[in-house]
């Protein structure tokens, strides 16, 4: 599956304007919501990404007595209710809320009413690593005090992944829409825009939400605590000294729509989906395979029509462990070259890995970085790793003005998704 | 101090029940594994089974053990090493 599926055989051609070489509609970024814990919203979010903010704290998403340190980057001043009105928050279990807040904020940063949403065919795509674990949880550590007649009705309901993207879908009261909620982990916001882009492309819909969501829970902690893979301190993505991960939770939700129907409103056009790239390899349950993260990339500027002295700068997926960070920065030099490594910061260095949102909120800032004219910064770094060996735009944003940029996302599997966005600058 | 005095403390039965956690976890019979055999290049373990021998370990025997232990658990004879210094913590 890649993004130059049979738009010719959906008998759609002939668009206003399309790339060279590029069948169907072109496709743009005109509204963003994110929930993270460096700012909730556009204009906090790039306040913090511009800052270099961090998002570190003390976890207390669930009791973490016995873990040798347990430090995160939860969304503390999240209020559900600010946000979701349609439904009763306490009915969404809080990965659907944060997906439901940042639908909410991306269709009114575009200049949308629900009703404007409603009355066109739509996508809603939503990546997860989780789901409502936080949920299971609860469930679970019910039912090993007690036993499951003592389950909460009222939880039980909220788990299923696929509120995640059926919550916004009701919040907004959408009827001529599909919902899908993408379950392909730490790489599952990127495959989620990158359906949203196929979907617009092929003109199958005029409005696409898409992104990812996830929260904080026991389990996913639990998991990479046991790896050895969370840092006791704070994420330093490609420094020498990095100790590894910091689980963090959010959302980030794409509202995007054909480049024509933005043009035609007068819509703000924060970038364009040039295109992406996914290629899973099934090697290995969690090490990353170089060539294959290689492939993805290619892949990916292949299907976006661009080549690599193209790209500006890359977003990593940049988690903060040994093996990811050299991994990923051994792929780049195979791909770029090593004289040529654009660019490459880990936002994640701020917030976190928030896991299934992590590559949504990642577009976002790709997308706020074009508009505002800045590479954000890869902070808490002291000496970049000789083994990894690219500029990683230690602890400071610099100013830029920037035309394609790359979106990384490398998920547990092998499954590899990368996303090209790129400046759109109207001909006028 | 060798490993002969090191692993006196751990009993035969306590032994016995380390080798079903190890062997339980690699999925293979008992009578495949020696004391010296290695995991890795002789029973197929990857670093996530290594991970998994480990917890089961520390569930079991009621011991902490640091992951850079991990490098010397690649057969039983290091594994009983390590859990009866675990242990004597």
């Amino acid at each position: 599956m890649n993004a130059s599926i049979s738009t010719d055989a959906r008998g759609h051609s002939g668009p206003q304007g399309p790339r060279p070489g590029a069948d169907g509609r072109r496709v743009v970024i005109t509204g963003l919501g994110v929930v993270t814990s460096i700012g909730i919203g556009v204009e906090a979010f790039t306040a913090g990404l511009r800052e270099g903010r961090s998002g570190v704290k003390p976890i207390t998403a669930f009791d973490t007595t016995g873990f040798a340190h347990a430090n995160g980057c939860e969304v503390t001043d999240f209020e559900p209710g600010r946000w979701i009105t349609r439904q009763h928050p306490e009915e969404l279990g809080r990965a659907s809320q944060f997906s439901v807040a940042a639908a909410r904020m991306a269709v009114e940063d575009a200049g949308l009413t629900a009703a404007d949403v409603r009355s066109r065919r739509s996508l809603v795509s939503v990546g997860t690593t989780d789901g409502e674990s936080r949920d299971l949880d609860q469930l679970v550590a019910v039912g090993m005090e007690t036993g499951p007649e003592e389950y909460d009705p009222g939880v039980a309901r909220r788990v299923p992944a696929s509120r995640l993207s059926v919550g916004i879908v009701r919040e907004l009261g959408l009827e001529d829409v599909e919902a899908v909620t993408i379950p392909t982990a730490c790489a599952a916001g990127n495959y989620a825009v990158g359906y949203g882009y196929d979907a617009l492309r092929s003109g199958d819909v005029d409005i696409a939400l898409c992104g990812g969501a996830d929260a904080a829970c026991r389990k996913t902690f639990t998991g990479f605590y046991r790896l050895g893979t969370v840092a006791p301190e704070v994420c330093r993505p490609f420094d020498k000294d990095r100790e590894g991960i910091l689980t963090g939770e959010g959302a980030g939700i794409l509202l995007m729509e054909s480049l024509d129907s933005a043009v035609a409103r007068g819509a703000r056009i924060y970038a364009e989906v040039l295109g992406y790239g996914l290629a899973c390899d099934a090697l290995h349950p969690v090490a990353p395979d170089r060539d294959s993260i290689a492939r993805t990339m290619e892949i990916a500027h292949r299907n976006a029509g661009v080549t690599p002295d193209r790209i500006d700068f890359v977003s990593a997926h940049g988690t903060g462990t040994k093996a990811n960070d050299i991994t990923e920065a051994g792929a780049i030099r195979q791909v770029f070259g090593a004289d040529a490594m654009p660019r490459t910061v880990s936002i994640k260095s701020m917030i976190g890995h928030s896991m299934g949102a992590a590559s949504a909120v990642a577009a976002a800032a790709c997308a706020l970085a074009i508009t505002e004219g800045f590479i954000p910064p890869t902070i808490n770094h002291r000496e970049t790793d000789p083994e990894c060996a690219l500029d990683c735009v230690p602890n400071k944003a610099v100013e830029a003005e920037l035309n394609i940029v790359q979106n990384n996302a490398l998920a547990f599997g092998g499954n590899n998704a990368v996303l090209i966005l790129g400046a759109y600058r109207s001909a006028a | 101090m060798t490993n002969a005095s090191v692993t006196n403390g751990l009993d035969a039965a306590r032994k016995q029940e380390i080798k079903e956690i190890v062997c339980d976890i690699l999925e293979i019979d008992e009578d495949e594994v020696t004391e010296t055999s290695l995991f890795k290049e002789e029973h197929d373990a990857d670093s996530l089974r290594a991970i998994e021998i480990l917890a089961a370990l520390e569930r079991t025997q009621k011991v902490t053990i640091d992951q850079a232990e991990l490098s010397r658990m690649v057969n039983l004879e290091g594994v009983y090493v390590v859990v009866a210094e675990a242990a004597q913590h």
